[in-house]
């Protein structure tokens, strides 16, 4: 066999064409083991082709380099492509996740916290408050409950038999307490006044103990001025800034002693 | 950290580390992720325009491109470099997914309900239409004479056997065969 007449036939190049039948593929083969002529001269034609391919390559459109990508590797794992860009893409998501959560729980503790902070003072200020109003009422039941303390209940008159008021005099200190029971309440221009009148003889004489400065408080204990004596207690409705004598006609509530 | 990014950014900037051919089938075929994009990078091209030889409808030959590299990537275990270069292995995986593709039913139903002159254009019939992806083989080819360009074009680009041919242009297959050999020694010489 003519080797260099072989080479020449066209095999070679058909060969690595791919234009050999199997037969003649396998033949080739054979051949290019035993002659490293014939293996020369396929390497030659190969490299010829393959840079005269490479001079004239197109390039294909660019989106498909991914496409291709990702159909081989899975769409998740495109990281061949361009390791660096998105793996670093996937760690900037993930810490921005993570920065988002933390931000997330430290505003809701922050705000959680202000809340407790807050239901805290205003329970404290109740607390204060409560613990005011039973000191008050405590003081103003020992004020009554000392010995010499007398209870007076003070009924209504004709001009208001519903009103009630009781009036508590520490004999021995001389101080008068008034609980309002039941008083209608006066109009803007007008308060109550608070008498003790003493009798002498025929003579009433009555005794200024005071103006009520009616609040809303319930079991509010208004302290009144001092009463050195008295046969009776009465209020009458006065005008403002009050009168230096009773208004007869307007007594609420009296009683005698 | 910060080292790491550096390092990264500059692999970025030079990607292109140049594999001898035996070290990339080597990594390929350890499955190497960078080898594939070293792969992709260097010879999409090149194939490409083989591909797009023989399908010239665009997007059709950058399907059958995808189908070429997914290929390439499963069957590398099957390259023997005693038979060839990678080149040689890759071109005629390329050539004859386009041909299937082409005598696929799929296409030639897609043919039929495009314009004619586009449907002449797409690989049925390359030798009356040689303006169309005038380079490489194709280019050498419209140097032959019309008998031998007829053949290779049935035979290269169109994919049928030499005994296909013979009935086809009723012309004794030893004819055929040699007629082949004859013209493609002849590109040979027009390539080098």
């Amino acid at each position: 066999m003519n080797i260099q007449e072989y080479i020449s036939s066209g095999v070679v190049e058909s060969y690595v064409l791919g234009l050999l039948t199997a037969q003649e593929r396998f033949e080739f083969e054979q051949l290019c083991n035993k002659h490293y002529e014939i293996k020369a001269a396929r390497e030659a034609f190969e490299l010829a082709l393959e840079k005269e391919a490479m001079q004239n390559a197109v390039p294909p459109p660019p989106e498909l380099k991914q496409k291709i990508s990702d159909v081989i590797f899975g769409s998740k794992k495109s990281a061949p492509v361009m390791p660096l860009k998105t793996k670093q893409e996937r760690k900037i998501t993930w810490l921005q996740l993570a920065a988002a959560a933390c931000f997330i729980l430290l505003a809701g503790s922050v705000w959680w916290i202000l809340n407790l902070r807050n239901e805290n003072q205003q329970l404290q200020a109740e607390l204060k408050k409560s613990n005011e109003q039973i000191a008050q009422l405590e003081n103003d039941a020992r004020a009554i409950q000392k010995e010499g303390v007398k209870m007076v209940g003070l009924a209504g008159t004709a001009n208001s038999p519903q009103s009630f008021a009781t009036v508590y005099w520490d004999t021995t200190s001389h101080d008068v307490y008034l609980l309002v029971n039941n008083l209608p309440r006066p109009a803007s221009d007008e308060q109550y006044q608070l008498w003790a009148i003493l009798k002498s003889g025929e003579q009433l004489q009555p005794i200024d103990l005071g103006f009520l400065e009616i609040t809303q408080k319930p079991l509010q204990l208004y302290r009144m001025n001092n009463a050195q004596a008295a046969h009776a207690f009465a209020i009458t409705l006065e005008k403002k800034d009050g009168n230096p004598a009773p208004n007869l006609d307007k007594i609420y509530v009296m009683a005698n002693l | 950290m910060g080292c790491f990014f550096v390092l990264s950014f500059n692999q970025l900037l030079e990607p292109k580390t140049r594999y001898s051919e035996p070290e990339l089938v080597a990594l390929l075929k350890e499955q190497s992720n960078e080898a594939f994009s070293y792969l992709y990078d260097h010879y999409a091209g090149a194939l490409y325009t083989i591909i797009n030889q023989i399908v010239v409808d665009k997007e059709t030959a950058g399907d059958v491109l995808q189908e070429v590299f997914v290929n390439i990537w499963r069957k590398i275990s099957m390259y023997d470099a005693a038979k060839g270069r990678l080149f040689t292995w890759m071109l005629n995986i390329a050539r004859n997914a386009a041909i299937d593709k082409v005598r696929s039913k799929g296409y030639r139903d897609g043919l039929k309900n495009r314009p004619v002159d586009e449907a002449v254009s797409s690989g049925m019939a390359i030798s009356t239409n040689p303006a169309v992806n005038d380079v490489g083989l194709k280019k050498v080819l419209t140097t032959l004479g019309e008998e031998y360009r007829r053949l290779i074009d049935l035979s290269y680009f169109q994919g049928y056997t030499h005994e296909e041919i013979s009935k086809m242009l009723g012309i004794p297959l030893g004819t055929v065969k040699t007629r082949i050999r004859t013209a493609i020694s002849q590109l040979k010489t027009m390539i080098q």
